[in-house]
């Protein structure tokens, strides 16, 4: 059995997921890295067939799992009564299902290493938004995941969630294009809506879920953290 | 007011004990009623009855038969005013027991039932400039609860569904979540009413359906509100 703590990372290739894997590197994780598509640790987390194997390949690989952040996502937009069925539920099952299947196919492994899941919610989970009521749905889905497995995992593992805002990654490009505006204006646009007055980068998202994982955060759980610039004060 | 008070309520899951009460406020308040049920068809039936309202057999997982649900209902009965996505299961299941199908089919309903009925509701609700809806939800969303993750997660996800739809349909239609605690309805297993459980609730005592359904019924019509989450529920939250 590999000696070194094993975290796996879904969603490593996007803007947040690259920087979870270089502070829980930093952090002396051993990382398995996983992706959409591509790479030893592929899969599409919609199917649960495909989560099961994401976890038995990474068993098989490292001999063990310490921790899971689930921080795949999915996510388009529509008026809710536009909203094609299935582009909604594949927002639904890629975001909310997929951690669930992770969870459940992780957590004889983590049993065995008294290990943590984090899982990746989203602000907009909080508050609600326009047009985002799949995505929405779905952040907010795993604020109640987190809630119910840490109690039902508990003292065995601990279960915690974040609930960031508006990070810089590369989906803000997509979001200028949309607005048909420049990069700039829309990091300012939403910066002007966020009490620091400014968006988070995605190095310090990736501290807060180190820290959750981290022996520093043993007596949490059940939590969702905010780091969102002080947009909420709700839970 | 969102609805003059001759106007139709769509409830599903009305054969069932949250729904049940909750229409015959409705109905009392003036409202007729259309009565969702899925299997059980001699309750859906005689609540329609007593309420002098229609039944409606539907299963609020299929978003086809909900579109074809609100079609007749607004073709038989006239527009909808206010819409109560009721419907809901509730087992308990450890995560390892869970299957992919137990998962999907909670998922389908708690969630999707609410999903679907308010895309079907939306237009007809905004071409009018009226409209009002109400989800059930479950205080079991805002502290979580063991063996039960696929209920707990889509209720939640159901809050956050509700707050979307605030945002989105405002400002001609308002939409609230209600989040029981523990109603003495046939969905509540007998480990989560006996002596024991209800010592552990402030007001000591579980739920009655009708104390639900004035929630609901209050929130469906207050003026000014959207987007907000009450939770009747003896004390068993308090946050
Ligand atoms: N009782 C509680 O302690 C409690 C607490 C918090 C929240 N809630 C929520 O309150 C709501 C009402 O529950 P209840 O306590 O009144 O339970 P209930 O008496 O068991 O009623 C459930 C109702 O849902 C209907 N239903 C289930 N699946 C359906 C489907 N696929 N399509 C259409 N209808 C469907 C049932 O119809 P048929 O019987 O005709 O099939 C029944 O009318 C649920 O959403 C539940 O989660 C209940």
């Amino acid at each position: 059995m590999n000696s070194a703590r094993v975290a796996l990372v879904t969603g490593s290739a996007g803007g947040l997921g690259r920087a979870l894997v270089a502070g829980l590197g930093a952090a002396n994780w051993e990382i398995a890295a996983a992706t959409h598509r591509g790479g030893a640790f592929a899969a599409d987390l919609a199917d649960p067939e495909q989560a099961r194997s994401l976890i038995a390949r990474v068993i098989e690989r490292y001999g063990r799992l310490d921790l899971l952040v689930a921080n795949h996502a999915a996510m388009t937009m529509a008026p809710v009564d536009r909203y094609p069925l299935d582009d909604w539920w594949r927002v639904v099952d890629t975001n909310l299902s997929g951690s669930f299947y992770l969870a459940r196919a992780a957590v004889s492994h983590l049993r065995t290493t008294r290990g943590a899941i984090v899982f990746v919610s989203s602000e907009w989970g909080i508050t609600g938004w326009p047009e985002a009521s799949a995505y929405a749905a779905s952040k907010a889905g795993l604020v109640g995941l987190t809630r119910a497995l840490a109690r039902e995992l508990a003292p065995a593992i601990r279960v915690n969630a974040i609930a960031p805002g508006i990070i810089d990654t590369p989906q803000l490009q997509v979001d200028a294009g949309a607005a048909g505006i420049s990069l700039g204006e829309m990091k300012s646009r939403y910066a002007d809506a966020i009490p620091l007055r400014r968006i988070a980068t995605p190095r310090e998202i990736a501290a807060t879920v180190a820290f959750l994982a981290s022996d520093d955060a043993a007596f949490y759980t059940g939590q969702v953290l905010h780091p969102n610039g002080g947009t909420t004060t709700a839970s | 007011m969102t609805a003059t008070r001759d106007s139709v309520a769509l409830v599903t899951g009305a054969s069932g004990g949250i729904g049940r009460a909750t229409a015959e406020r409705l109905a009392g308040a003036g409202y007729r009623l259309a009565i969702n049920y899925l299997t059980n068809r001699a309750a859906g039936e005689s609540v329609a009855t007593a309420l002098g309202g229609r039944a409606y057999c539907a299963d609020v997982s299929d978003p086809a038969a909900v579109e074809e649900l609100v079609a007749r209902v607004e073709t038989e009965l006239g527009p909808i005013a206010i819409a109560v996505s009721n419907a809901g299961v509730y087992q308990r299941v450890a995560l390892e027991d869970v299957t992919d199908e137990h998962w999907r089919r909670t998922l389908r309903i708690n969630l999707g039932g609410a999903f679907h009925l308010t895309r079907a509701v939306a237009p007809g609700m905004r071409r009018r400039r009226q409209g009002s809806i109400v989800f059930v939800a479950s205080e079991l969303a805002l502290v979580g609860s063991d063996r039960a993750s696929p209920y707990v997660a889509a209720k939640a996800a159901l809050i956050g569904l509700g707050r979307s739809l605030a945002r989105e349909l405002a400002p001609e239609i308002r939409v609230n979540v209600v989040a029981p605690g523990p109603v003495d309805t046939p969905l509540l297993p007998d480990s989560e009413r006996g002596p024991a459980y209800t010592a552990a609730i402030p007001l000591r005592r579980i739920g009655r359906p009708e104390e639900i359904a004035s929630a609901i019924v209050h929130m469906a019509e207050a003026p000014w509100t959207t987007g907000a989450v009450y939770s009747p529920n003896g004390g068993v939250v308090i946050q």
